[in-house]
């Protein structure tokens, strides 16, 4: 076991028990213990202040609490090769009931898992450069990225090496593998915001300045984002932060955080209740002085949003070169699947798959002359389509009851057969984004969503029945949360209903115009009305 | 030893009662049928004339393993 780490709050009376459990052994020591212990000896073997632990091992009990876990691999900056998914496949195969879900932070999650069989995963994703460690727990989790990075037209630079750096620092260095909180990166130079700066706790965004007549392309830096029950988005800190400057700026940012992030409460931890305190000036001033002088900002050079999604066959930077944007409808696939996507990658593309925040995947480095035979797979024709339907390609969900011991509504299934509905009943030429969620804590990201669905549960005189609030008009383009409505339907009217308030939209609406502009234009009080209108003639 | 299945949660429960007033009901059950009926107990023990509970919601439910779990609950103000 590695040594013990004396750190400056271990004497704070005001500690949370969680806090002291971390103290007493860290996060990343459960890791030796399952690989020695408990994976030969079982689920029974478990000591309870372990199980908490298990999240730095990148592991968590599903529901029912049975003994069986639900793993996250990190997927670096979203772009993984053919060989390594060919493993994450395999241990789905194996182990995972042919499991494979892409997560809403580019990861990939498996369930059903038994301790017993996770030695041998971890070897196996061991073997191909991938790790599940710190994808849970109070450290910095998967690092989000532009899964086009290197081919991106619309990025100022390649963020690859610096994916590869943050993440080669922060796994596993116990320096920072006991936070007050979950801590999540995001970095990427698509001008469009492909990695959804605002909702992460500390974001690297594109920037240009010209510094001594030299123009550096650089990044701005957002700290104290993130969604759950209270959602706060990021601010801008007003620096700049030359490419070479990332890794120590995120050490700073870390280090504040590890340092002055809050340990009394759990509800109050995160980095954004720091920055919320501080304001984004005097957590610059710490910054500084951590690290050293940096640029104050310079022109930014983010534009819009493309809400993370890449569908179709696009031009790449490299004349002669396409990549392939394709729906996983909510995430979900098998291991045959994902093993196609392989194949697909090598033999039309160099052998790389992306995945996306969106829940879905791209294929990345296409020859002109073999788009049309790519076009023409049948798992394209008929699985992961490039141009899917309106409503199919714009839903993410998060687990719901089927896995999540927090959730109190069912919702993947559902979302994917609502989709289908709402595809099936109404026409719509533009994208808008329904994000479906089983509990207040958003892994599927509710409050960005043009319509962001929660759910609860309703007595009726047939018994309990599960029903969704509606939120709408959410957007990271002009940055802003959606907002909840007054009503809660039951979901043997979501359909009709939600086709019924689209339908009034699309009539309503400009040219065009997407939801959360149109809820922007016309305002909340008109989207209740015609909410208020909807149900009286149910 | 493993923690053990029939964990309890604390649940939160939003009522609508007739004449449009409106409570949020917060339980210790040990699933989300036992919730509803521990709320609406509770809901007819806090009113003297019985309550005809127009809709009743599960809105949340936390577990309780830890020390510390708890809801905050906007309520009226008084003016
Ligand atoms: C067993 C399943 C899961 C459980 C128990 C769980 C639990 C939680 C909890 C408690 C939070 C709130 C954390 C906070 O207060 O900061 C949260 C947030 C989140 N989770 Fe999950 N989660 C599960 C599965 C997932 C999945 C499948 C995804 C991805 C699709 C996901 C992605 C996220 C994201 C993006 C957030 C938002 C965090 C933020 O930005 O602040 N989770 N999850
Ligand atoms: S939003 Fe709630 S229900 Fe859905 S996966 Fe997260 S914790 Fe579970």
């Amino acid at each position: 076991m590695a040594e013990r780490k004396q750190w400056k709050w271990a004497d704070d009376p005001s500690l949370n028990k969680m806090e002291l459990t971390k103290l007493e052994k860290d996060g990343l020591d459960v890791i030796e213990t399952i690989v020695n212990t408990y994976s030969k000896e079982g689920f029974q073997s478990i000591e309870s202040s372990d199980m908490d632990r298990f999240k730095w091992a990148g592991v968590y009990q599903q529901r029912p609490k049975d003994g069986h876990f639900m793993m996250r691999v990190r997927i670096p900056g979203g772009i993984l090769n053919s060989e390594q998914a060919r493993v994450l496949a395999k241990i789905a195969e194996d182990y995972g009931r042919d499991l494979v879900d892409v997560t809403t932070r580019q990861a990939v999650q498996f369930h059903w898992l038994t301790v017993e069989s996770l030695a041998d995963i971890f070897e196996r994703l061991a073997s191909v450069g991938l790790s599940s460690f710190e994808a849970c727990g109070d450290c910095p989790r998967t690092i989000m990225g532009n899964p086009l990075a290197g081919i991106d037209p619309h990025e100022v630079l390649d963020t690859r090496p610096l994916v590869n750096q943050l993440e080669k620092f922060f796994l596993l260095n116990r320096e920072f593998s006991n936070l007050p909180r979950k801590y999540k990166i995001s970095i990427s130079a698509n001008i469009h915001n492909a990695a959804h700066a605002q909702i992460n706790d500390l974001a690297f965004t594109p920037a240009k300045k010209t510094i001594e007549g030299e123009e550096v392309i650089g990044f701005h830096v957002w700290v104290g984002g993130g969604l759950s029950a209270k959602p706060h988005l990021a601010k801008k800190l007003d620096v700049f932060c030359r490419p070479e400057e990332v890794v120590k700026v995120a050490e700073g940012v870390t280090t504040l955080f590890r340092d002055f992030g809050y340990r009394q409460k759990r509800t109050h931890a995160r980095l954004k209740f720091l920055v919320a305190d501080w304001g984004a000036e005097k957590f610059k001033e710490e910054l500084i002085h951590l690290v050293g002088e940096l640029e104050t900002q310079g022109e930014d050079l983010l534009k819009g949003w493309n809400g993370g999604y890449f569908y179709g066959i696009h031009e790449q930077q490299q004349k002669g070169l396409y990549y392939a944007g394709l729906s996983v409808p909510v995430g979900r696939m098998n291991a045959g699947e994902l093993v196609e996507l392989a194949r697909l990658a090598d033999e039309y593309g160099d052998g790389t798959i992306g995945t996306c925040n969106t829940q879905n995947v791209l294929i990345r480095n296409i020859p002109q002359d073999r788009v049309a035979a790519f076009q023409a797979e049948p798992i394209i024709v008929n699985r992961f389509k490039l141009k899917p339907n309106t409503f199919v390609g714009y839903a993410v969900s998060c687990t719901g009851t089927e896995y999540c011991n927090l959730a109190i509504v069912e919702t993947k299934e559902r979302m994917r057969s609502l989709a289908l509905y709402l595809d099936d009943t109404v026409t719509l030429d533009t994208p808008l984004r329904i994000h479906m969620i089983g509990c207040p804590n958003s892994c599927g990201q509710r409050q960005i969503a043009d319509i962001g669905l929660q759910g609860a549960l309703v007595k009726t005189p047939a018994g309990m029945v599960e029903a969704f609030d509606i939120h709408v008009g959410g957007t990271l383009e002009e940055a802003q949360f959606n907002r909840k409505l007054n009503a809660r339907i039951t979901v043997d009217m979501l359909g009709p209903f939600l086709a019924q308030l689209i339908t009034l939209y699309k009539e309503d609406r400009l040219d065009g115009e997407q939801y959360w502009r149109y809820v922007e234009r016309v305002g909340l009080e008109k989207i209740q009305a015609q909410v208020d209108s909807i149900l009286q003639t149910a | 030893m493993a923690e053990e299945q029939a964990e309890s949660f604390l649940y939160k429960l939003e009522a609508v009662l007739e004449g449009g007033r409106l409570l949020t009901a917060v339980v210790l059950a040990k699933s989300d049928e036992r919730a509803f009926i521990t709320a609406e107990n509770n809901i007819l023990r806090h009113t003297v004339a019985p309550p005809v509970i127009k809709e009743l919601s599960l809105v949340e439910k936390k577990p309780i393993g830890r020390q510390g779990v708890g809801y905050v609950i906007e309520t009226s103000r008084f003016e």
